[in-house]
């Protein structure tokens, strides 16, 4: 027999006062954990989901850090278009010295997603499953491979719609027809979530939604439905949710045929006007360019460009997402504040608990005394009963965290991007147990020094 | 074993104290099972609190099992009872929410310890008093003479030399009270402890080698002979 053995029995015999001061310290603990985790996978997927020396081109008028949310991250709309121009100017060298500075420059274009995830699609060129790199590594295929369309295909395609749409607005006689949509294109890539979720396999078909799933007006596009020919292999990164498809194949997207060239500014020109004039192919809009600046002369050339462009800018992640996730930090600061306030109340909790049961405990303790217990080692009893008690509140409110991370794990997807590894344990929980414990301990000071200070004749004088 | 000399206690109670026990000298020797008898408010419950070390007297001289406990810190008193003294009380004190064994190894968790060789020890001990079968069973489980010979093991259990007892008997069934405290008695005799009984009760007291009443010690007279060798 051991003096906490005794306080482990105390626990027991009161055992309704225990589940619920458990309670208390579980909701605490649980929160505390919950916030931690959160904040701790949030930043592991955000610093993540890009290489180091990865940078984006977007349009001139969004702010750096739209740009890299909605280009890395598939988060919110994507906020503007800018010319296809940007992109051949990049890689074709002009303006930007020298093109060996740029280790690839790929393209994009998004609006439209699949299902009622909102799994977003990026219109690209072939180069993402053969150039593109995450982590010094080119995306790796769980099966199958990539599908089909080079730039090249790109600025034919860019020529033929123009040619079209010149004629179109300028109401020549004889119009061009449009390009069509070539089967080999109607290829796509899906990402491990995808598939995973939608229960998706190699051949089968993705049909891309315009707009918001159940919203008015969102429709399906069946004539842009593509094959599957490739899926990712996981990365824990916003890859997982995506699907990749050619940018021929959202260009020649029923409805889009107008909406793909970016219509610029003309002096003295209304924008009806100017719907009028004539396109060039190197006005097809894009939503970003993703880079590889091969080093710093790379970058500097980059950003030197692109002071100077009036139609788009470099936003580089690993600049704008520690500003971003400092931001995140001041919020889950202010959550971990509210969850320590938790505990400051839960710990009350258990100091009124205990001290309740001290004017009936007398005579237990002081047969204790009697046997020849010391005050400290009553004090031991009756602060080991309140720290056996937060530690095990504190070890379920972990364990309740992480039951909670693995049976929200998709909806948190849904909601931030963020998958929850509820399996990911951290040395931190150990801490946290170990000081809840302790507070707990603390908790039970100011009861147990009263229980201590027991007198033992008169509480055993006239005891039955 | 015990020597008392001018040991005085007092409460206060109002304006005035109220003396809770005085005696003027007392001498018990080694293995002597002395009967403490006194009419009811006597002080004999205080003077067993002292000589257990529970309740320091105001003034006075207390020498149990060679230390003079008056001069000790409390939980010094409390380390020498726990180890030396075991006690048994009128209601016995057990603590409900443990077993009977459990009851008899909380005396030895706050005397000599708790250990492996203790918790054999308690147990020989409960089937020593025929309580082998109930070794986990709560006091309320066992019947009024069984919940007394779990306390008379628990004073035991420590091995103490000596054994402090206040109205063991009490209320219960005299028969099966007095089978019992024969028991102690012939456990304490083969073990050469000394027992130091308080009790208004004349029979239980007879039992007893010597019987000293409380009224007697104010006025020098130590003891009168009395009860059975």
């Amino acid at each position: 027999m051991r003096l906490w053995s005794i306080s482990l029995r105390n626990l027991r015999i009161r055992l309704v006062a225990t589940v619920l001061t458990t309670t208390s310290i579980v909701v605490a603990t649980a929160l505390y954990a919950a916030i931690l985790v959160m904040a701790e996978q949030t930043e592991q997927r955000y610093t993540g989901a890009y290489s180091a020396q990865l940078a984006i081109i977007g349009p001139k008028d969004a702010s750096q850090l739209e740009i890299v949310l909605n280009t890395i991250f598939n988060v919110g709309e994507a906020p503007a278009l800018f010319p296809l121009k940007v992109a051949i100017d990049i890689r074709k060298g002009r303006e930007f010295g020298y093109r060996g500075q740029i280790r690839y420059a790929i393209p994009q274009a998004r609006g439209d997603s699949v299902s009622r995830h909102a799994f977003p699609v990026i219109a690209t060129l072939d180069e993402m499953f053969t150039k593109f790199e995450l982590h010094q590594k080119p995306l790796e295929f769980a099966a199958g491979h990539g599908f089909a369309f080079s730039f090249d295909d790109l600025l034919q395609l860019a020529e033929g719609m123009a040619a079209h749409e010149s004629a179109r607005r300028t109401g020549e006689a004889v119009v061009p027809p449009r390009p069509q949509l070539r089967p080999e294109w109607k290829k796509c890539v899906i990402g491990a979530r995808v598939a995973r979720t939608l229960g998706l396999h190699l051949g089968g078909t993705i049909v891309p939604v315009h707009g918001k799933y159940g919203e008015f007006g969102t429709h399906e596009h069946p004539e842009a439905a593509c094959e599957i020919t490739g899926i990712l292999a996981p990365t824990n990164s916003p890859l997982d949710t995506t699907i990749f498809l050619p940018l021929g194949v959202h260009l020649l997207i029923d409805g889009h045929e107008g909406g793909v060239f970016v219509t610029p500014l003309v002096p003295g020109k209304n924008p009806d006007e100017v719907k009028k004039l004539p396109v060039q192919a190197d006005q097809i809009g894009l939503t970003a360019i993703v880079l590889d600046p091969k080093d710093p002369v790379g970058d500097q050339i980059l950003r030197n460009a692109f002071m100077r462009r009036p139609d788009g800018q470099v936003a580089k992640p690993r600049e704008v997402m520690p500003k971003f996730l400092r931001d995140i930090g001041s919020a889950a600061d202010v959550l971990t504040v509210i969850a320590w306030l938790v505990l400051l109340v839960a710990s009350v909790s258990i100091t009124v608990a205990i001290y309740n049961t001290m004017n009936e405990r007398r005579r237990e303790i002081a047969i204790m005394r009697s046997l020849g217990a010391r005050r400290h080692q009553i004090l031991a009893i009756i602060t080991g009963e309140a720290a056996l008690l937060s530690c095990f509140g504190a070890v379920v409110g972990v364990t309740v965290c992480h039951l909670a991370a693995f049976l929200m794990r998709e909806t948190v997807e849904d909601m931030s991007g963020v998958y929850l590894e509820w399996l990911q344990f951290g040395w931190w929980e150990l801490w946290l147990v170990l000081g809840v414990t302790s507070i707990g301990a603390c908790a039970g000071l100011l009861p147990a020094v009263k229980g201590s200070m027991t007198q033992v004749a008169d509480n055993l004088a006239h005891s039955y | 074993m015990i020597r008392l000399r001018d040991v005085h206690k007092s409460y206060s109670q109002g304006d005035h104290d109220v003396v809770a026990c005085a005696v003027d000298a007392l001498e018990i020797g080694s293995g002597e099972q002395v009967a403490l008898i006194g009419r009811s408010g006597s002080g004999k419950t205080t003077l067993l609190h002292i000589l257990a070390g529970i309740l320091r007297p105001d003034r006075g001289e207390v020498e149990v099992v060679g230390a003079r406990i008056d001069q000790l810190s409390e939980a010094a008193r409390d380390r020498h009872r726990g180890r030396h003294i075991g006690l048994v009380y009128q209601t016995f004190n057990l603590l409900q929410p443990f077993t009977a064994l459990e009851n008899v190894l909380l005396g030895a968790l706050f005397g000599r310890g708790a250990g492996h060789r203790a918790r054999e020890h308690a147990e020989s001990l409960l089937r020593k008093v025929g309580l082998g079968d109930r070794l986990h069973h709560r006091p309320n489980e066992l019947s009024v003479g069984q919940v007394q010979r779990v306390a008379i093991c628990r004073a035991l259990v420590n091995d103490p030399e000596l054994i402090l007892m206040d109205e063991p008997l009490g209320n219960q069934d005299r028969a099966t009270g007095g089978v019992v405290l024969d028991l102690l008695l012939e456990i304490a005799r083969e073990g050469k402890k000394t027992v130091v009984m308080v009790t208004h009760d004349p029979e239980s007291a007879s039992r007893m080698q010597r019987t000293v009443d409380l009224a007697s010690l104010r006025t020098g007279v130590a003891s009168r002979a009395g009860g059975r060798a």
